[in-house]
């Protein structure tokens, strides 16, 4: 079956790589993503960052037949006479049709204020991360347009996320469902604060501590504040919940963003956030230590 | 010859890292909120006709690039297709070039290969496992694979094999 002898040569390079892959990883978690691993990102993002965008430009149209092919579906199996026309005139209307969504979205967060009068740079999601099971997505501004690690990125709907990395002409963005990322809210009915955190494609999971009055469902959750601006929507309770004799409670709740119709978003560029002590990291980036109560902005 | 396709190797990796990214990433070209894991599947056609060195090499590179172009830490995809390449080395003179065998291989190891990052992911606090659809995303791009590899796999054989001195096909 397996012939070992052959693999020899392969199986050491084989293991020297898992070896520096995992050192690889470790280093970059504990390093928090700067230092000499931004360093490759920056490299990496500036090569790649215009072949994502130009791939995205010349795809689009290509996507935007196969949605219009895909949503007519239904019609054309109900009327087979009128399925040739209605594929000639949707691959015709599918640009027409995105570029009108586009513009709308883009009108619309062209009248979005940023909170507190904060000056705010609108910028367009160019690409994703090739993971699966990473939530972030990169955008066509960076350094050269103001843009620092750290900073809030919001759309017409409430918070997306945080900057987490920055290279010359574009970001990366960690969204707000990603599970390593925790953000401290504060819920706009009672006032009471506690924190959200990613679950991936699920709810986010509300926690709030020593919370004295119960949580309904339809109760609106903003930023706290300090790590982001405070009163940026964040999310929606989707299920009612109370604490027990001051314990933690813990519920669910739908973020306001609709991460896969994100396009066009805005970087709050003035933002300042709050130092925090020393002992306490920074922000709760991928492969950190899972976020203490402290850890957020509450 | 051996330079040949591993240059080919790695222009396919940049390429299916490109797409990936951008139109597999769209959500409207997904179903179910999944995409095949291109990257993952180039790796194993391109294995298939690559010395033994270059081709665990190549699924370092890939993850690496997949690494730099995600925001996960730098390492976890480079650990993942090290173990791909180097699994579907092993095996490539194991399977039967017959179809049901290398679309079982295909999606085996693309199931490991999602399996294996999720298993990292827990290691170094990414909790992937807090997605409740974490398991769906390990199972539908491994079967999506099955399906693109169809396409993908040929592809391969007709770029690398012509001049390849390894007589391997997926497509014979």
């Amino acid at each position: 079956m397996f012939n070992l002898r052959r693999f020899d040569r392969s199986t050491s390079v084989f293991i020297g790589l898992l070896v520096i892959s995992f050192l690889l990883a470790t280093f970059d978690v504990r390093s928090q993503g700067t230092g000499a691993s931004a360093g490759l990102r920056e490299g990496t993002q500036a090569l790649f960052g215009p072949l994502q965008r130009a791939a995205g430009f010349v795809l689009t149209p290509v996507v935007g037949l196969v949605d219009g092919i895909s949503d007519l579906a239904g019609l054309r199996e109900e009327n087979e006479l009128l399925k040739a026309q209605v594929r000639e005139l949707e691959r015709e209307l599918a640009d027409t049709a995105t570029l009108r969504n586009q513009v709308a979205e883009l009108e619309a967060i062209n009248g979005l204020e940023p909170p507190e009068d904060l000056n705010a740079i609108t910028a367009r999601v160019v690409a994703a991360s090739p993971s699966e099971f990473d939530f972030t997505r990169i955008i066509d501004i960076g350094t050269e347009d103001g843009v620092l690690r750290g900073m809030p990125v919001i759309d017409e709907n409430g918070l997306v996320g945080r900057i987490i990395f920055v290279s010359d002409s574009f970001s990366q963005v960690r969204l707000v469902t990603d599970p390593s990322l925790t953000v401290g809210v504060r819920v706009k009915e009672t006032n009471e604060t506690g924190t959200v955190t990613g679950q991936g494609s699920g709810p986010l999971r509300v926690e709030m501590y020593g919370a004295k009055e119960p949580i309904e469902e339809g109760f609106r959750l903003v930023t706290a504040g300090s790590r982001f601006p405070p009163g940026i929507d964040v999310a929606v309770v989707t299920e009612a919940s109370r604490s027990e004799a001051s314990f933690t409670l813990t519920t669910r709740a739908d973020p306001v963003i609709v991460v896969s119709k994100l396009d066009f978003v805005k970087v709050i560029v003035d933002w300042d956030p709050l130092e925090l002590p020393e002992d306490i990291p920074e922000e709760t980036d991928p492969g950190e230590a899972p976020p203490a109560v402290s850890e957020e902005e509450l | 010859m051996s330079g040949r396709n591993t240059l080919i190797a790695l222009g396919l990796v940049v390429v299916a890292a490109v797409l990936q990214s951008t139109i597999l990433a769209d959500s409207r070209l997904q179903a179910f909120g999944s995409a095949p894991s291109l990257v993952v599947l180039v790796v194993i056609a391109s294995v298939r006709y690559m010395e033994p060195e270059p081709a665990v090499l190549l699924g370092f590179t890939g993850g690496l690039l997949m690494d730099l172009l995600g925001g996960q830490p730098i390492g976890m995809w480079a650990l993942v297709l090290t173990v791909v390449a180097y699994i579907t080395l092993r095996l490539r003179d194991a399977a039967d070039d017959g179809p049901i065998v290398i679309a079982a291989g295909v999606l085996g190891i693309t199931l490991l290969a999602g399996a294996l990052w999720v298993v990292l992911g827990t290691i170094l606090g990414l909790k992937p496992l807090a997605d409740p659809s974490a398991i769906r995303r390990i199972i539908l791009p491994a079967m999506y694979n099955v399906v693109v590899a169809a396409a993908v796999l040929p592809g391969v054989t007709w770029l690398m094999r012509p001049r390849s001195p390894i007589r391997r096909g997926w497509a014979t």
